[in-house]
């Protein structure tokens, strides 16, 4: 009997004491924009993401407020890229400014944010970072490459924020979670 | 004879030696490695035959093609842009020795900027050469400049200006193949190979075209493939492909106002989809250490571990080194994955072939195993 019972605590403990998913994921809906935070491409590959999952999206690099006109979700992909700020024909200075603007217009239009960082390590260092931590902290929740988080940098940040992180190895690997949060029960509040 | 004129004589025989000793090496650079196509081979060309302003001039570089014969895609791919980015020109001997089109055309040209194979860079201390073993018994390879030779463009102005753009940079770029297009017939002379090498992908109507390149660990841009926006999609897919066989990559769009290179003037001025790709080489890089041919060939630098044990840089550089296999595993297997992602956007037109080794067989057998 004291074995049965001690069988159901380790069964069940984990249920107890490890606080769901769904109590701290946050519920995303469609219509969907994504933009850069540094002008990498990897926001071409997120949106190959949001095209294969059948997510209504569109993919702006150097959104502004206006383009915020009846979206849901803004999903934000950070990571520094001299070559995409070339060709974007901006300056680090110009794309940091436009994406606090980003930030602070959707957050007055409480349209929620999600944090997408999928380049890797190649997205990291002192030209990254800036940009990494503004759109983590600005976000519900994080999801990100794990090799960018080798030393815990966006961890750190959801450790911090109470922020939900999720890792994962592989960009195609973001699928999944991106699926859940925007599969969940339908939610009118934004 | 007094004991000066004795001295004398003996220095002046101890230069006329090692003159000569100089002179043998500063000849040998001219001699060009043997390349052995495959017999799908079906014409040999050179860059002449689209600027005939380079007829026996040394930027008339090799140009390979391989038709199937079958209706497809043009496919151009280009090693040597920088001949001291071995990897480049290694992966496209890789296709050359080894090619079985069945679909479409390849054309290759692995030495693009052959003047650049006939000397080094001054106060680098690089080797002039490399040797792989193959199958065939160990073959020697030039290790040259990032640029034209001075011989064949000399003096470098204090500022090169771009044409047609004007756009400034320093006057050592003037001879950098990667800033010289769209280039003109009647320029100077890296202009006119980059002139003659747009010709080539407008009269030969290319389709999909691969510049290999290589960088130093340490710099930003690295194991990464750098598109025009016109192609964006492709390279996302790509990419994505890459990672799926545990490859990565970063994918990096063409900066629209950087004139001269390849991914940004072929792009504007041609119906090509142009794709530039790097990998790692610690030759290259300004923390090296002992520099000589055995770090082409292993990329294993004592200095380079330290730098990834202290986490003093972060840069791209394995404990394992960053080897030449490894290097052309990386673009040969970034090719196909550009190719396959094209074949899946293109509606008519595909490129077909066979018998190129994948990432897996260059690192487990050696690139060696695939030279002839």
């Amino acid at each position: 009997m004291k074995l049965m019972f001690k069988l159901l605590i380790v069964y069940f403990l984990p249920l107890v004491c490890v606080p769901t998913t769904n109590a701290q994921t946050p519920k995303y809906q469609q219509p969907v924009l994504i933009s850069s935070a540094g002008q990498s491409a990897d926001v071409t590959l997120a949106g190959m993401l949001f095209k294969k999952l059948k997510l209504h999206y569109k993919v702006i690099n150097l959104a502004k407020e206006t383009d915020l006109e009846g979206i849901n979700t803004l999903v934000i992909v950070p990571g520094f890229s001299s070559k995409g700020l070339g060709a974007a024909g901006i300056s680090r200075e110009d794309e940091m400014k436009r994406i606090k603007e980003l930030i602070n217009s959707a957050k007055k239009k409480k349209i929620k944010i999600l944090m997408l960082h999928i380049g890797g390590n190649a997205r990291r260092g002192n030209q990254s970072d800036d940009f990494n931590k503004l759109a983590a902290e600005s976000s519900r929740y994080m999801i990100v490459v794990s090799q960018a988080d080798e030393d815990k940098f966006f961890s750190s940040i959801s450790k911090k924020t109470k922020i939900p992180i999720k890792l994962v190895y592989k960009i195609a690997q973001a699928s999944e979670p991106i699926n859940q949060l925007f599969n969940q029960s339908p939610s009118t509040d934004k | 004879m007094k004991k000066n004129h004795i001295i004398a004589l003996l220095i002046i025989a101890v230069v006329l030696i090692l003159d000569s000793i100089a002179g043998i090496e500063f000849r040998e650079m001219k001699i060009q490695e043997k390349i052995h196509p495959t017999k799908t081979l079906t014409k040999e060309s050179s860059l002449s035959e689209y600027c005939t302003n380079l007829q026996g001039k040394s930027g008339d570089a090799k140009i390979y093609f391989f038709d199937s014969g079958n209706l497809g895609a043009t496919v151009l791919v280009l090693g040597g842009t920088h001949p001291n980015e071995t990897a480049g020109f290694i992966s496209a001997l890789v296709l050359i020795e080894n090619m079985d089109i069945k679909q479409g055309r390849f054309i290759i040209i692995p030495q693009a900027c052959s003047s650049g194979f006939t000397c080094t860079d001054p106060m680098e201390g690089t080797p002039q050469s490399f040797t792989i073993e193959t199958n065939s018994g160990p073959r020697k390879f030039r290790f040259g400049s990032r640029v034209s030779n001075p011989l064949d463009q000399w003096p470098d102005p204090l500022v090169y200006s771009h044409y047609p753009s004007g756009q400034q940079l320093s006057g050592f770029e003037t001879r950098n193949l990667n800033r010289s297009y769209p280039g003109r017939s009647n320029g100077s002379f890296t202009e006119t190979v980059g002139f003659a090498i747009m010709e080539l992908i407008r009269l030969e109507k290319v389709d999909v075209a691969i510049d290999l390149h290589e960088a130093s660990p340490e710099a930003p841009i690295i194991n990464a493939i750098i598109v025009h926006e016109k192609c964006r999609e492709i390279g996302a897919s790509a990419v994505l492909n890459l990672e799926f066989e545990d490859l990565q990559y970063a994918l990096e769009i063409s900066p629209k106002k950087f004139r001269g290179l390849s991914h940004r003037e072929w792009g504007d001025a041609t119906d090509v989809y142009p794709f530039l790709m790097e990998t790692s080489n610690p030759i290259q890089g300004r923390l090296r250490g002992k520099t000589n041919s055995i770090l082409i060939t292993d990329g294993l630098d004592d200095q380079y571990e330290r730098a990834v044990r202290t986490k003093s840089f972060r840069i791209s550089y394995e404990l394992a080194g960053e080897p030449l296999s490894l290097r052309v595993g990386r673009h040969i297997q970034g090719i196909k994955a550009i190719l396959d992602s094209y074949n899946e956007y293109s509606n008519d037109k595909k490129i077909v072939y066979e018998n190129i080794p994948s990432y897996d067989d260059l690192v487990e057998n050696g690139v060696g195993s695939y030279l002839r």
